[in-house]
């Protein structure tokens, strides 16, 4: 099987200090990789240099196209979710699925079929009115409104109770059935099947 | 992620491919249609310049005197300043919401060319602040006694202004993102002076039955060559926030 | 040019040599200017200053092409050094393009009876004089220098765009002023004997900005590369 990203020898130095240094990892189709280490060690730095809002300094990121060729840009969409979750208060939970590029051709039933899977049912609430966890969710229904082959989560752990992170472990091994890959961060295992990367 | 000479994609990779043409417009309707939903429910946005550009235009006749002579001759500069002010008045929030909240981050990952993010955001800010104000001006016009022959010029010259105005607007928004929202107007306002000296221009030539449209097909020239160069610098400006 | 220990070792040799040529061309060109060159017919003396007002115009101008070059090359090439050049070369612009408005100033005073005049040339160098500010006031606004560097560097190409439209638009206005007094293409105006020296002066101008560019450009190196072993060899021994 081959890999949908493959990263050789990837570094980054910023203000003379390297930050990491000679990364190398595949993702597979299906596999996740997990980016372990403490605040402030660049693991935010490493997914947006993957996705090319930084520029890389060393290394290759390999991408899959569509005739199994790597290249060094992609083709294909990946699924990006920052610590911020770009939840707009002014929307509605609805809203919030539906006005994103990702729910093109999409009708009220699958989206709120996707807000369902993550226990929102009032899809009519404005987000501003939600709490954290709340909106939180809204950013899980996200990964469902399309099969992406990667997603690059920037610590979806953090700040969640039991029952929200047994959610989103239950939402990886769904995605990881249907062949999508996982690459997230945080400050420690998380216990998903997954590589883990210290970095 | 345009300009950037060391990235392959811009050498490997057509700015608009053939099956991405229908998916460039998808994310403009996208765009357009999330912020102006956001922006009709939060009021202010669009009242604030409004509200701004009269208050403006009436303190001219309070500091100068109500002689209509005197008015009429100033009209074309008054209308202009308030209008220039008035516009870079919510320029800060062109970018600064979606930064904060991380919808920026989503744009770059998945949009393709970017400058469509920023084409996007600098109509939005047009239509809630340039619209109004071309809206008003008809109304600033009338209490500064500008003669109702000189309307359509200055309705012609704001709307090529203003349009300028807010893709300048952007670009300071975007080089000061997370600053002073005064920051962003002052480093724009030295670039807006040949807009301000044409359409001024523009209603003054008009005042007194001169041929106006020179100034206007060069407004319409540094519009049209405004729009590529400003969007690309802005993305530019934009991805700095990320390094 | 690329490794910035090369770039302090190679600076050094030259600096001193700007400085000297500097000091030769301004002495003589001023000394020559101020005091052997012919009385103007019309103005008398005062139009003496124009040996300082019309260099530092001229060097206001062209700074700010030379920086929006830098601009350009650090933006598309990414090189860090344009980018420092660029810094350096802010503050050196703007002082001359503040003396070239003060002169000005200064000359019209005896000459049209006021202080200010709103003549064009006069109006796009003040106009030149905030774009200097606003670019020296977003640099001053950013913490992290290599991104204040590109900040400005994008600024900057902004206004190398619109600077031509500003000085068009600002040229439709009526303007007291003398037509050009100092062009490169076609043939001065003025008699030789008041042209050579004020040539002198441009060049000596010139200099300066070379002169004190370098010195900017290498404190900017070493306040960079202050924890790099070379800076600390330097300043140690």
């Amino acid at each position: 099987m081959l890999p949908n990203l493959k990263v050789e020898n990837l570094s980054c130095v910023r203000s003379e200090k390297a930050i990491f240094k000679n990364l190398n990892f595949e993702v597979l189709p299906g596999q996740n990789i997990e980016i372990i280490g403490s605040n402030g060690s660049g693991k935010t730095t490493l997914l947006r240099t993957l996705l090319g809002l930084i520029n890389k300094e060393e290394g290759i990121i390999n991408w899959l196209d569509e005739n199994n060729n790597f290249n060094e840009y992609r083709s294909f969409d990946c699924f990006y979710q920052g610590h911020q979750m770009g939840i707009k208060n002014m929307l509605t939970v609805f809203e919030n699925l539906k006005l994103t590029h990702n729910a093109k051709g999409m009708n009220v039933e699958d989206i709120n079929k996707c807000l369902e899977r993550v226990g929102l049912n009032k899809t009519n609430e404005m987000a501003s009115d939600l709490s954290v966890g709340q909106k939180k969710r809204i950013s899980i229904a996200r990964w469902l409104l399309k099969d992406f082959k990667i997603y690059f989560i920037d610590e979806p752990f953090t700040a969640l109770d039991d029952r929200a992170s047994d959610l989103i472990k239950e939402i990886i091994n769904e995605l990881n059935q249907k062949g999508s890959s996982f690459v997230i961060t945080g400050h420690r295992s998380s216990n998903i099947n997954a590589t883990l990367i210290e970095i | 992620m345009l300009l950037q000479g060391t990235d392959p994609q811009i050498l490997t990779q057509p700015l608009l491919r053939f099956d991405m043409k229908s998916s460039v417009l998808d994310w403009l309707g996208i765009i357009l249609k999330r912020d102006l939903i956001i922006a009709f429910r939060r009021s202010s946005t669009y009242i604030t310049p409004l509200v701004f550009f009269l208050i403006v235009i009436t303190f001219f006749p309070l500091a100068l005197g109500p002689q209509d002579s005197l008015l009429s001759s100033l009209a074309p500069g008054v209308i202009w300043i308030a209008a220039l002010l008035a516009s870079l008045l919510a320029v800060e929030s062109i970018f600064s919401e979606d930064f904060r909240d991380g919808s920026l981050d989503d744009f770059f990952v998945s949009l393709e060319p970017s400058f469509i993010l920023v084409f996007a955001k600098v109509m939005i800010h047009w239509l809630i602040t340039g619209l109004p104000i071309l809206i008003a001006s008809s109304l600033a016009a009338i209490i500064l006694y500008l003669p109702l022959e000189s309307f359509v010029p200055m309705i012609l010259s704001l709307l090529l202004g203003t349009s300028f105005m807010s893709l300048l607007g952007a670009l300071g928004a975007a080089l000061s993102l997370g600053k002073s929202a005064i920051l962003s107007a002052i480093i724009v306002l030295p670039f807006s002076i040949p807009t301000l000296l044409m359409g001024t221009s523009v209603v003054t030539f008009s005042l007194n039955n001169q041929d106006y449209s020179g100034f206007l097909m060069i407004m319409g020239a540094m519009l049209a060559i405004g729009i590529p160069l400003l969007c690309l610098l802005t993305v530019e400006a934009l991805l700095l926030n990320y390094d | 040019m690329g490794s910035p220990p090369l770039f302090y070792r190679w600076s050094s040799k030259i600096m001193p040599w700007l400085g000297i040529l500097a000091i030769i061309f301004l002495s003589v060109g001023l000394f020559w200017g101020l005091l052997i060159a012919p009385t103007d017919y019309k103005q008398g003396d005062v139009y003496r200053i124009l040996y300082v007002h019309v260099p530092s115009a001229i060097l206001g101008q062209s700074i700010f092409m030379f920086m929006a070059a830098c601009g350009l090359i650090n933006v598309v090439w990414r090189a860090k050094i344009s980018g420092m050049i660029l810094k350096s070369a802010a503050p050196i612009g703007m002082s001359f393009t503040l003396i070239a408005l003060v002169t000005g100033s200064v000359w019209g005073k005896p000459t049209w009876g006021t202080w200010w005049v709103w003549d064009a040339r006069l109006t796009s160098t003040l106009i030149l004089f905030f774009i200097y500010a606003a670019l020296i006031g977003l640099y001053s606004s950013i913490d992290d220098k290599t991104k204040a560097d590109r900040a400005v560097s994008i600024l900057s190409i902004v206004g190398l765009a619109i600077i031509p439209v500003i000085k068009k638009s600002v040229d439709w206005w009526q303007t007291l002023h003398q037509p050009s007094t100092f062009t490169l293409t076609s043939s001065p105006s003025m008699s030789p004997d008041m042209y050579q020296p004020l040539l002198l002066c441009v060049i000596g101008f010139y200099l300066i900005f070379a002169f004190t560019l370098t010195l900017n450009l290498r404190n900017e190196v070493i306040d960079r590369e202050r924890s790099k072993n070379w800076v600390k060899q330097i300043f140690v021994n």
